[in-house]
């Protein structure tokens, strides 16, 4: 008795799921946006995000006009770290450069230089564009460090003796400090949690504006049945995205995946029921597709890119939004996707992380299903 | 009254009344932007403060205390345990329980008193690779004062002067001389939000017309299509222009961002910017049949425009063939005159170009939108 009752309740949910996959298969092209949009912006972040600056440009002013003052510049600009844009031009004309953004910095080498140098004890000015504080930051550090080397081949042969001191450092799980290795764990998070999120709450929302839920609702088909029957297509799709993401990781930015699959594949899909959850509660609630993206934005696109440690670290945010962020699922899944492809982790690591996950996706099924039976009544 | 205008003046007021009817879409395009503002505001911060770091202490000498303490006193790195050796402290790392290791060897004072190369060996978990070279930074650098520190102490001991740098830099920095992260990203984010808003919402808006037939009555009425298309794109074209002005004023308010420059330059470059943002909008409700493909479409825009402009990472750390694709995306070049304007008080004399380029953009968008939308309506 107990068993046909359980078959017949599978019996609808996959009907249920069967007529989600008719919807997908018809509207053909929003499936090949939702497979292709991961993938494009996985190579676009992947090689567009990186906060390591180079050949930042340098207006000089040479006022010395020196063999001296010009061994500086050639020395300062061998590493391309910094590249001439403007040369023998006024103070004037340079900081004009820096204003208009031609420029980002700018040397000053002041008349009387080359006997200064001789003396011992010569200054030279950089005047840098601070707007972009990190570029600020590190055309700083990076001119600091080439000016003392190059002063030290200008001033010609110091005894240096050997540093009595000397620190040497080893970097674990990412050497060549390559920033995609980095972004593409996160990434992943945040685009499954764009897609997940705001397909299902466009999805559900749509079939309140044109009408079909009241009829669903005239069926037998239970509630739960239909959010399990309407989230199990998307849940694969999703999937289908986590493996694409991966794969595209690993063959174009080498990312590995070193640690548990188990934990993976467990982390990805209690992420993505939390995800499917959530837009699903976001259309329930809402009942419109244009409000229903916006919603979906705040509460989940912005929130997985901003507080998920995506792109900038937790330990960073200011206290209120630390908290905040504790409610974010992305930011377990980042951890777990992190763990899992740089640091090797297992499930004996990561389980907080999925007890997590799979709390907020218990959350949001529960309160999807019981917002739906108030609309009932 | 021309009767263009009164056909005008008729698709205007029944697009305010069809907008301002749903008062959740009037408080999703003026509240949600400020939030995020907000948010964004002080979620972007690029400091690397706070790096938790274990010790493993082997040589437990005083020097060896002594240097620990001195360099964890620092803002970088801040002391989360001691371990007892190597093997606990890599299992903090791949536990991601810290970042870096602090190692001091046996014999570390030894060496460091008889001057034989002692050495502080630092682990650091190279997962976010500007946290790891920040920390990595701060490892080393606090080797070489403290080297500088022992030499000086030395030779003032023997009564000679300390050896100098021969050329010194003296740096001095522009326009946000307090390097503040925020000041320079609240313009980004601004410029950000107002494509996120004017795009997605012009798109559905007019998917939502076609889906739900509305569009069909409009264009069997004698509205001429450009017309009728005017009259949709004029409320959206005010409702950022007070966005705009919301967010400067949020962005004065609450991060400081100065407003130096002409603010007449910012509106003219503001509407331009809008006339693209709401041109691309047009053109992808034109290519899609329901709400769901304009925004799968909008969010295709959306997300490398934002990538490709300078609001999220800088231009120059682009890759050659990514730089080159930022010059057709009329983002790049609004944040450029919000930056240039609001902090570096540059005027139209050091911008017309990005606000010409702006102006092309716009009447660009605009042309070939309505071109399209002529089209399927015909």
């Amino acid at each position: 008795m107990a068993s046909t009752r359980v078959n017949r309740r599978m019996g609808r949910i996959l009907a249920m799921a069967g007529k989600e996959v008719l919807h997908i298969r018809r509207d053909i092209r929003t499936l090949y946006l939702a497979l292709a949009m991961p993938v494009v912006m996985l190579v676009l972040f992947g090689f567009g995000i990186s906060f390591d600056v180079d050949h930042l440009e340098l207006a000089v002013v040479d006022q010395d006009r020196t063999d001296l003052s010009r061994e500086l510049v050639r020395q300062v600009t061998a590493s391309q770290e910094f590249v001439v844009v403007q040369d023998g031009t006024s103070p004037d004309e340079a900081v004009g450069a820096l204003r208009k953004g031609t420029a980002m910095s700018v040397l000053l080498i002041k008349k009387g230089f080359a006997g200064d140098v001789k003396r011992g004890g010569a200054q030279v000015q950089l005047l840098v564009d601070g707007a972009d504080g990190n570029s600020a930051t590190q055309a700083l550090a990076k001119a600091q460090a080439l000016v003392e080397m190059a002063g030290r081949k200008l001033g010609g042969p110091v005894r240096v003796a050997a540093p009595p001191l000397e620190a040497r450092v080893r970097t674990l799980f990412n050497p060549d400090a390559r920033s995609a290795m980095f972004l593409v764990p996160g990434l992943a998070a945040y685009l499954l949690a764009i897609v997940a999120v705001l397909i299902t709450a466009l999805t559900v929302a749509r079939e309140w504006e044109r009408g079909s839920m009241e009829q669903l609702f005239a069926t037998p088909v239970g509630r739960l049945e239909i959010v399990v029957g309407k989230l199990l297509p998307y849940l694969g799709i999703g999937l289908l995205q986590v493996l694409l993401v991966l794969t595209v990781g690993a063959w174009v930015f080498d990312v590995p995946v070193r640690g548990s699959l188990v934990a993976l594949s467990l982390g990805s899909v209690l992420f993505l029921v939390g995800m499917l959850g959530q837009g699903l509660l976001i259309s329930v609630v809402t009942r419109n597709q244009v409000v229903a993206t916006q919603v979906a934005t705040m509460t989940s696109v912005l929130p997985s890119m901003l507080l998920s440690g995506f792109i900038f670290p937790i330990e960073n945010l200011p206290t209120p939004l630390k908290l905040i962020s504790t409610l974010i699922p992305a930011r377990y899944y980042v951890a777990t996707l992190r763990g899992v492809l740089l640091r090797g982790n297992g499930l004996d690591v990561l389980w907080p992380q999925l007890v997590a996950l799979a709390l907020f996706a218990a959350l949001m099924l529960v309160v999807a299903t019981r917002r739906f039976q108030r609309r009932l009544d | 009254m021309h009767p263009l205008v009164v056909q005008y003046r008729a698709v205007v007021v029944k697009e305010v009344r069809q907008t301002a009817r749903d008062r959740r879409v009037m408080a999703l395009i003026t509240l949600a932007p400020l939030m995020q503002l907000f948010l964004l505001g002080f979620a972007v911060n690029f400091d690397v403060r706070h790096v938790p770091t274990v010790v493993v202490d082997r040589d437990k000498t005083a020097e060896s205390r002594d240097y620990a303490r001195s360099q964890l006193a620092g803002d970088t790195l801040d002391l989360k345990a001691e371990v007892s050796d190597e093997l606990a402290a890599e299992e903090a790392l791949e536990r991601g329980e810290a970042s870096v290791a602090l190692i001091f060897p046996r014999d570390f004072q030894k060496d460091l008193l008889r001057g034989e190369g002692a050495q502080v060996q630092a682990l650091v978990d190279g997962s976010d690779p500007t946290r790891s070279s920040v920390a990595a930074n701060a490892v080393a650098q606090y080797a070489v004062l403290r080297a500088m520190q022992m030499a000086q102490a030395q030779a003032q001991a023997q009564g000679e002067t300390p050896p100098r740098s021969p050329v010194e830099l003296v740096p001095r920095v522009l326009y946000n001389s307090e390097l503040s992260t925020s000041v320079y990203v609240v313009p980004g984010i601004a410029a950000m939000l107002l494509l996120i808003v004017t795009t997605v919402i012009m798109a559905m808006g007019l998917s939502r017309e076609r889906e739900t037939g509305t569009l069909e009555q409009l264009q069997v009425t004698p509205l001429r299509p450009g017309i009728l298309m005017a009259g949709k794109v004029t409320p959206f074209l005010l409702i950022g222009l007070v966005d705009v002005g919301l967010a400067l004023s949020v962005g004065a308010w609450v991060f400081k961002v100065p407003l130096r420059g002409s603010l007449t330059l910012v509106a003219v470059a503001t509407l331009f910017y809008l006339l693209s943002t709401l041109g691309v909008g047009l053109l992808i409700a034109t290519v899609s049949r329901t709400q769901q493909q304009a925004f799968v479409g909008g969010f295709l825009f959306v997300l490398p425009a934002v990538l490709l402009s300078g609001v999220m990472s800088p231009i120059r750390a682009m890759p050659d063939w990514l730089a080159w694709l930022t010059y057709l995306n009329p983002v790049r070049y609004y944040v450029e005159v919000l930056r240039g304007a609001l902090l570096k008080e540059a005027g139209l004399g050091d911008l017309w170009r990005q606000v010409l380029a702006l102006a092309i953009f716009g009447f660009m968008m605009m042309a070939v939108a309505s071109r399209r939308f002529q089209k399927t309506s015909a």
